[in-house]
């Protein structure tokens, strides 16, 4: 096999990597995603089966990262605190495009993030989903966790990639240390086939990564719409209380809001974000397709409700809303006589 | 309406020499005794645990009160079609509805072990591949998604662990013919329209199996 070394720009972004990292600070890297234009169906990557992961140590972690992305609840109490999984809004065990998945995510990263000012290696990005999505704890940095997670999503992306460009073989193994940082990197190694008709900028932005974003509705969103799109098309599924359907001892409907689903610091809490996810794989199936007014509208209203706290806050709501949330949310803002944030559920709870 | 009370009585008639055939430990006193009179007319073809009578009627222990009460609804205005239990679910009506759907919700169902998402990362068999992982390439969600850990539902989302094979098959039929309606935003027949004839025989051959 023909392997080239890239070697633009590479030592300042690990450079960065090594001497940002403040220390107590909880950073956002919960930033919204460049959304990437949506394209045709044929374009996607398209990872090999699970069945083709290879027998051996390195396939074991693949596989291990599959099973936590799928039921993270075997996490609970260790570093998750609500009902969620990874799985719930990466649909498809992450594979499926425009859902976020994570063949794309693995090569844009390490990125830099404005709001952090640092750059973020895959594994910090991930530890982000635990803090946030999650309402957890996140595994440490190299932890059997974070490899397992990150081998699962380099195996996704690089099959896809070897299949998409006739790279016969197997999916080459990397150490534990290289698969937590990502693949944007200069001293990443790539065939040359997929090399030579791709650069890292083109890697970082593959087609279906993120939720493409939702056009424009005619009107503001508006909660009290939104309340009435989501009795006709989403309580079957997430209940009138918005806490999902538990299911033998597992929410295999997701609570949407209140102290199990995620807190205020998770990207989910945009009004923006939702509308994307929302619109782009709700209904579950697409039983229906929801229009983009009301995609918009029934983001906001799940999404000014109460939920657990945003792991950033230091005692005052407003602080943490200057701080941190000047975006489309609604943390710090008054919703029938209650500051949102002000009575929020606790983060990373025991069961 | 004359039709119905016919069809009824018929049926009714029919059914009674199951009920002695088929359930020879509770006697007919017995029944009176713990069954709700409500639910008497039942369990000629539903067993009188709701434990169902192959080619009768299905399995309705295992399933919420609060789903066979909205599937009686069902039958009542058309949208489940079938001339069995249509005239049933027409004799029940008020109170009697909750009362018969919380007799059958109350009685005991055999436990499945239970597998969950991640258990397996590679599926041989083409049905339970189904029920964990669906098919997205089709837009198709897993089965587990809606139904649980090994499909034993909860409130609206009935159970399939343990169901009659022949029974799940003519649901899945039904969605695709049309036959079965009613489900919020169609996300069963959504479901159901994208199978094959092939999966929905291994389908209903594995959920059934799952005891
Ligand atoms: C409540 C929904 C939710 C859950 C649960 C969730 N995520 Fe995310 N995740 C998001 C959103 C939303 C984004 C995009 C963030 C943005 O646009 O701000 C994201 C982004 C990511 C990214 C980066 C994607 C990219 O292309 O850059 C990765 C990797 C990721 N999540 C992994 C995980 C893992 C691993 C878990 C489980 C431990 C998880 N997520 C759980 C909502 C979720
Ligand atoms: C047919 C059932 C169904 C319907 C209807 C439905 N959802 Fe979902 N939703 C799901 C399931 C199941 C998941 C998790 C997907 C998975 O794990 O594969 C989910 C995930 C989500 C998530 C991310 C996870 C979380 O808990 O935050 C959001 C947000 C969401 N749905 C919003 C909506 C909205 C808004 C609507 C109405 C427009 C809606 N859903 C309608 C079944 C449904
Ligand atoms: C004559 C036989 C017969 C009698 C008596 C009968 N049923 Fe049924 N029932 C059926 C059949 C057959 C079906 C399946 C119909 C179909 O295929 O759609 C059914 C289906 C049902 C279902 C739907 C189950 C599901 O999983 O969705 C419920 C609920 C039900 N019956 C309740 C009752 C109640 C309550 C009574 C008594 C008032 C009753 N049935 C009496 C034959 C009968
Ligand atoms: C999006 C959620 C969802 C998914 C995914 C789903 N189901 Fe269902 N299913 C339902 C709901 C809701 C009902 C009850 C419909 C009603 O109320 O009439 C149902 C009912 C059924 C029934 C009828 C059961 C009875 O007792 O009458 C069968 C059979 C069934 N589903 C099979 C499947 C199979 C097989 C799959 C996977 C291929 C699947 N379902 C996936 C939501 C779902």
């Amino acid at each position: 096999m023909n392997f080239q070394v890239k070697n633009i720009l590479g030592a300042m972004v690990l450079i960065g990597l090594n001497t940002n990292a403040l220390a107590d600070e909880l950073p956002d890297r919960q930033q919204a995603l460049p959304s990437v234009q949506k394209q045709a169906e044929h374009l996607y990557l398209q990872s090999a089966a699970l069945a083709d992961i290879p027998a051996g140590e390195f396939g074991d972690k693949v596989r291990l990262g599959y099973q936590l992305f799928v039921n993270t609840q075997q996490l609970r109490d260790k570093h998750v605190g609500n009902e969620l999984n990874c799985v719930n809004c990466h649909l498809n065990a992450g594979n499926k495009a425009n859902a976020s998945p994570l063949w794309g995510a693995y090569f844009a990263y390490p990125a830099y993030r404005k709001k952090n000012d640092k750059v973020n290696s895959f594994e910090e990005r991930l530890q982000g989903c635990f803090t946030y999505s999650m309402n957890g704890k996140a595994p440490e940095s190299g932890s059997k966790e974070l490899v397992a997670l990150s081998a699962y999503s380099y195996w996704l992306g690089m099959s896809g990639l070897m299949l998409q460009h006739n790279v016969a073989g197997p999916v080459p193994e990397l150490s534990d240390s290289e698969l937590v940082k990502g693949a944007k990197r200069d001293d990443f190694i790539l065939p040359e086939a997929i090399s030579s008709k791709m650069d890292q900028n083109a890697l970082a932005q593959l087609p279906g990564r993120g939720y493409p974003a939702v056009p424009k509705a005619e009107q503001a969103y508006s909660p009290e719409r939104g309340a009435k799109v989501y009795q006709a098309h989403c309580q079957s599924c997430h209940g009138d209380d918005g806490q999902g359907q538990m299911i033998a001892g597992i929410a295999a409907l997701p609570p949407l809001w209140g102290p199990q689903s995620y807190n205020w610091g998770a990207g989910m809490h945009r009004v923006g974000t939702a509308a994307d996810f929302i619109y782009e794989n709700m209904p579950l199936g697409k039983s229906v397709q929801l229009t983009p007014q009301q995609a918009w509208d029934v983001s906001s209203y799940i999404n000014s409700q109460e939920r657990p706290q945003d792991p950033r806050f230091k005692g005052q709501v407003t602080d943490t809303q200057k701080q941190y949330h000047q975006h489309d949310g609604y943390y710090g803002k008054t919703i029938s006589g209650q500051v949102l944030g002000s009575d929020s559920s606790a983060n990373f709870p025991k069961k | 309406m004359n039709k119905t009370i016919i069809a009824a009585t018929f049926v009714s008639s029919v059914l009674s020499i199951q009920v002695s055939a088929s359930v020879p430990d509770v006697s007919p006193k017995e029944l009176q005794q713990t069954v709700p009179a409500a639910a008497q007319i039942c369990v000629s073809c539903h067993g009188a645990q709701g434990q169902g009578l192959e080619g009768a009627g299905p399995k309705l222990a295992g399933l919420s009160s609060a789903y066979m009460a909205a599937q009686v609804k069902l039958f009542q205005s058309g949208n489940r079609q079938n001339p069995l239990m249509q005239p049933m679910a027409m004799m029940l009506q008020g109170d009697n509805i909750k009362i018969a759907a919380d007799y059958f919700a109350s009685q005991p169902v055999v436990e499945v072990g239970l597998h969950y998402r991640g258990d397996k990362v590679v599926i041989e068999n083409p049905a339970e591949k189904l029920a964990y992982q669906g098919d997205w390439s089709r837009d198709l969600p897993a089965c587990f998604s809606c139904h649980g850990p090994s499909a034993v539902g909860a409130e609206l989302f009935p159970r399939l662990a343990g169901q009659q094979a022949s029974y799940l098959k003519i649901q899945l039929e039904a969605w695709q013919k049309g036959t079965r309606k009613g489900d919020a935003d169609n996300m069963m027949a959504n479901v159901a329209n994208k199978l094959t004839a092939v999966e929905i025989d291994q389908l209903a051959q594995y959920f059934a199996s799952l005891k």
